[in-house]
């Protein structure tokens, strides 16, 4: 996030946007809430008939795959009706003229021909967020009040699409023009789904940038890490020569273990074979590798296929930070101890790293005695983590960027300027959905969380409470499709892609438009991800597009009928 | 900033506070029941009366903005005395069972008696609401215990916006229902539970934590909720290793509230199926010889079918044999093949340090940027 969880509730107008928010995030959706309460207008923009629409001013439903066009709309009528913060626009920003050269094919009339909301909503949405209108402000016919402070919340719905990059520097351009950006209360928001998302990335987990976002193909950088991690500085220079070459992506690291290019895989607690796209796929690439470690809490559905499997320590019995979706590192403190002989993640990786540096002659420096001596490393290391230790965590998080041990942390980002200087607009246009449906798969799937689960489910559905509230696979269906269908509320029905097919609780209601299904990917016996596809990945992050794939619904014959579950070969 | 006198000292308020506000700010203790700091003022339960000069009667202090040159007295003979009263009548509608109760020790009824030397009414005893409401996984209502301060109701509707419960009836007849006292599930409650975070008494407690210990029984951890992006503080209590309850505590991403997971969804650490040993893939244990049993046909099933037993699909080895294997194999596939034969994936539900050290493993020893993590799908 460029802003903090803590300032929405004084924001005065809210665009939240792919993200239901009152499920996956909900204590960010308290902040929503009370800032309605206090007279924020909320504006959502989802097909879905999210929990949040009840505290909304406006519901924009665009048609699945088509809201880009939505907010290129917005845009134009932030532009042609002078709604558009020109000092900001002027002082911070640039490429400005190519931009609004390139709206001008896009009136909020051709917009709504293209995703279906009313070119009175796109223009009042694009009003009410332009100029951070409270309610009493958006409604009263007083004198036209100070620009207030707008906000955008997005979630998955915009990021997990094959165009994912498009439409996230298209919100910047919104947030741009209109200078809703480097202040309090404002922002482009992604709430990030995982409890350390955005330290793993901070910790260098990603193919192309050390810790701290230093890029790989840097060599001062490469030559800075060589030196801290050998075990004899004055041979590191000699000795430790760091990999040049980016990496492959999560996908493509896939595929080339499907295909035999990758052939050992090392996986530290995460269960692809629930949560990642087309798991068909998963299961080839997982029973192609030579050799599969797996280090995990508990025996996954990704575990169950590797060849050996390291019992680790949960977040309950070790130390550590995790960084949350606001760049906040926090200290996390064991009140269990492990179960058996489990062990806390980074010093099984530093068992393995000692007998692994052996064999391969390029022993590292693993002695350390906890994990606040890890961080210190990376203190070392990053500047921008460089004033964090365990010890100043004990007493409240910080916020990243935080150079030095004097430095409060960072509550928002942007203030005076951008990280690259001015911040660019990027002319950007809609694509289609990479796969569109047909005659035979005429239904848009999309997949998601829920409230009571997590994941793959083998923490939730391992907890009773959550697991006693939602104990199996549903699929979110409109009346008109289940009738088209003939399938009726509550009873089991078939879904199917190309690449697979479950067997769900059909739950018929209004939260999704016709001609959409909503399928959480938590329940293992019915697998959402054995439907999605892998491919059309976005250019830019490489991330598949899980939020839209080509479906058709089934009522099931009564000898199939009964428990959900699912099968790996689509029937006829 | 305003400054008034409270109790005859000169203090100072920021604008919008309250008498109470300013009085807590300044470290003056004033009884309440009904406030909590995150909700609006109701002013129900007149504990919290205070005296302010020019103004016939006691006024609460919780809905009572400080103004300029106010003055305020907050213990007096009269208050005490009207107190004492409230007190009295509260418990005369309350059972006086702290000696099992759930919430002996961290009951803000219990304490304020105690504060006042209350060991049983004066009145008539004649418990009004005699409902047990538990229907549900999460947390049981015990209507005997409710006061009606109406905190859970204000929770429900201004913090977590689902407004599923309301005061129903009225006076003696009141109670805290759902819409038709429907059971909770069929109303917009989300099993958040932060109806119980903020109950001053045992009216609502979670299923979980009955039996499990007396408050003073327990240790409490401040550590992070493991499941989603927002980073929620909690505060664990734990009874010999067991969990006990979890609770929201004045963290900077959360406040004191959290969501259902967060809350009642931690029962997986010490769940049964918890990995104690290091495991080996039964064909691979059996090609090493280190057992006889030839591999089961499970192995060739897909794990998005029936799981496996215990033991079906891997044999537990020691650590040293486990980490033996794993680098032998890895350091063949790269003398073979080369570094990027290999791949590694990461842990959004790992530490930062735990994250650091894998992608140390993978680009210093291995020597290949195939290092990535859930992130991008």
């Amino acid at each position: 996030m460029t802003n903090s969880i803590r300032e929405i509730r004084d924001t005065d107008c809210i665009l939240v946007i792919g993200s239901n928010t009152g499920e996956a995030h909900p204590v960010i959706s308290y902040e929503v809430v009370r800032a309605t309460r206090r007279g924020a207008t909320l504006i959502v923009i989802d097909p879905r008939k999210i929990s949040l629409t009840r505290h909304a001013a406006l519901h924009l439903r665009p048609a699945p795959g088509t809201d880009h066009a939505l907010y290129l709309g917005m845009l134009n009528a932030i532009v042609t009706r002078g709604w558009l913060d020109r000092e900001f626009v002027g002082g911070r920003t640039e490429g400005f003229e190519a931009l609004a050269a390139h709206l001008e094919a896009w009136a909020p009339e051709v917009a709504a021909a293209a995703c279906g909301v009313p070119a009175e909503q796109i223009v009042e949405a694009a009003r009410l967020y332009a100029l951070g209108l409270r309610r009493t402000a958006a409604e009263g016919g007083e004198s036209a009040p100070p620009r207030g402070a707008s906000t955008i919340l997005y979630g998955m719905g915009i990021t997990e699409r094959s165009n994912g990059t498009e439409l996230v520097k298209t919100l910047a351009n919104l947030a741009m023009v209109t200078g809703q950006i480097g202040r309090p209360s404002t922002g482009v928001n992604p709430l990030r789904g995982q409890v350390n998302v955005q330290g793993g990335c901070d910790m260098g987990c990603l193919p192309n940038v050390y810790p701290g976002y230093q890029q790989v193909a840097d060599p001062a950088v490469r030559a800075k890490f060589a030196r801290a991690w050998a075990q004899r500085q004055s041979q590191a220079g000699r000795e430790l020569t760091m990999p040049e070459a980016p990496g492959l992506t999560f996908i493509e690291m896939i595929r080339a273990a499907a295909d035999g290019r990758i052939r050992a895989m090392y996986i530290m607690g995460q269960n692809l074979m629930m949560t990642n796209p087309d798991a068909t796929l998963m299961e080839r690439a997982m029973r192609s590798l030579e050799f599969l470690v797996v280090q995990e809490i508990f025996l996954t559905e990704t575990a169950q296929l590797a060849h050996v499997v390291l019992p680790a320590a949960s977040f309950a019995e070790k130390s550590g930070t995790f960084t949350n979706t606001e760049r906040r590192m926090q200290l996390i403190r064991p009140f269990a101890r492990p179960p058996g002989e489990a062990r806390p993640d980074w010093a099984i990786l530093c068992e393995v790293g000692r007998r692994l540096g052996r064999r391969l002659r390029r022993p590292l420096r693993w002695a350390y005695g906890s994990a606040a001596e890890v961080m210190r490393e990376v203190a070392a290391l990053c500047s921008i983590f460089g004033g964090i230790t365990h010890e100043r965590l004990e007493t409240v998080g910080l916020q990243w960027p935080c150079p030095s041990p004097e430095h409060p942390g960072t509550l928002f980002l942007h203030a005076e300027q951008f990280s690259r200087g001015r911040g660019r607009f990027h002319a950007t246009s809609p694509a289609p959905p990479f796969e569109p449906t047909d005659d035979a798969y005429p239904l848009v799937l999309s997949t998601g969380r829920i409230l009571y689960h997590y994941n793959g489910g083998p923490m939730t559905r391992r907890a009773a409470p959550l697991d006693w509230r939602e104990p199996r696979a549903y699929a979110e269906i409109h009346p008109d499709d289940a009738a088209r269908a003939g399938v009726r509320d509550g009873q089991a029905c078939l879904v199917s892609s190309r690449r697979g097919s479950i067997r769900v609780q059909a739950r018929v209601g209004g939260v999704v438009p016709p001609g959409m299904i909503y399928v959480p990917f938590h329940f293992r016996e019915a697998a959402a991800n054995l439907l999605t596809h892998a491919d059309g990945l976005d250019a830019g992050a490489k991330t598949p597009e899980f939020k839209f794939a080509a479906v058709r619904l089934e009522r099931l014959r009564a000898e199939r009928s009964g428990a959900a579950g699912g099968s790996h070969p689509p029937p006829e | 900033m305003v400054a008034l006198t409270i109790d005859g000292r000169k203090v100072e308020a920021g604008a919008g506070s309250t008498v109470l506000d300013a009085a807590l700010a300044a470290g003056i203790e004033i009884p309440r029941l009904c406030h909590h700091p995150e909700l609006t003022a109701w002013g129900g339960c007149r504990l919290c009366l205070v005296e302010v000069e020019g103004q016939q009667a006691p006024v609460p202090s919780c809905g009572l903005a400080a103004a300029a040159g106010m003055v305020v007295i907050t213990h007096s003979e009269q208050l005490e005395a009207h107190r004492r009263e409230v007190l009295d009548l509260l418990l005369s509608d309350h059972p006086l069972n702290c000696v099992i109760c759930e919430k002996a020790g961290a009951c803000d009824l219990q304490r304020y008696a105690y504060e006042f030397g209350l060991s049983e009414s004066s009145h008539e005893k004649e418990i009004a609401r005699k409902l047990y409401q538990d229907e549900n996984a999460f947390l049981v209502r015990d209507h005997q215990y409710c006061i009606l301060c109406t905190r859970c109701v204000r929770v429900c509707e201004e913090i977590v916006g689902a407004s599923a419960i309301e005061v129903a009836q009225r006076g003696f007849e009141a109670f805290v229902a759902t819409p038709f006292d429907a059971p909770l599930v069929e109303t917009p409650c989300t099993f958040c539970g932060n109806c119980v975070q903020v109950c001053p008494t045992a009216a609502l407690v979670p299923v979980d934590r009955i039996g499990k210990g007396r408050e003073w029984d327990l240790t409490r951890t401040r550590t992070v909720c493991p499941y989603c992006g927002t980073g929620c503080g909690i505060e664990v209590a734990t009874r010999g290793g067991e969990i006990v309850s979890v609770s929201g505590y004045g963290a900077p991403a959360n406040g004191e509230f959290l969501c259902t997971k967060g809350r009642f969804g931690l029962g997986f650490v010490g769940h049964p199926d918890r990995l104690r040993r290091p495991l080996i893939r039964r064909d691979l244990a059996y090609s090493l010889g280190l057992i006889d049993t030839p591999p089961p046909a499970a192995l060739g099933r897909s794990p998005l079918g029936r799981s496996p037993a215990a033991g079906e699909t891997h044999v537990e080895v020691d650590w040293e044999i486990a980490l033996d294997l794993v680098a032998d194999r890895l350091a063949a596939v790269v003398k073979e093949s080369g570094p990027d034969a290999f791949a590694g994936i990461g842990s959004a539900l790992c530490t930062n340090e735990d994250n650091y050290i894998f992608q140390k493993l993978v680009r210093g020893v291995i020597g290949t940027n195939n290092v990535d993590l859930c992130a991008r799908v």
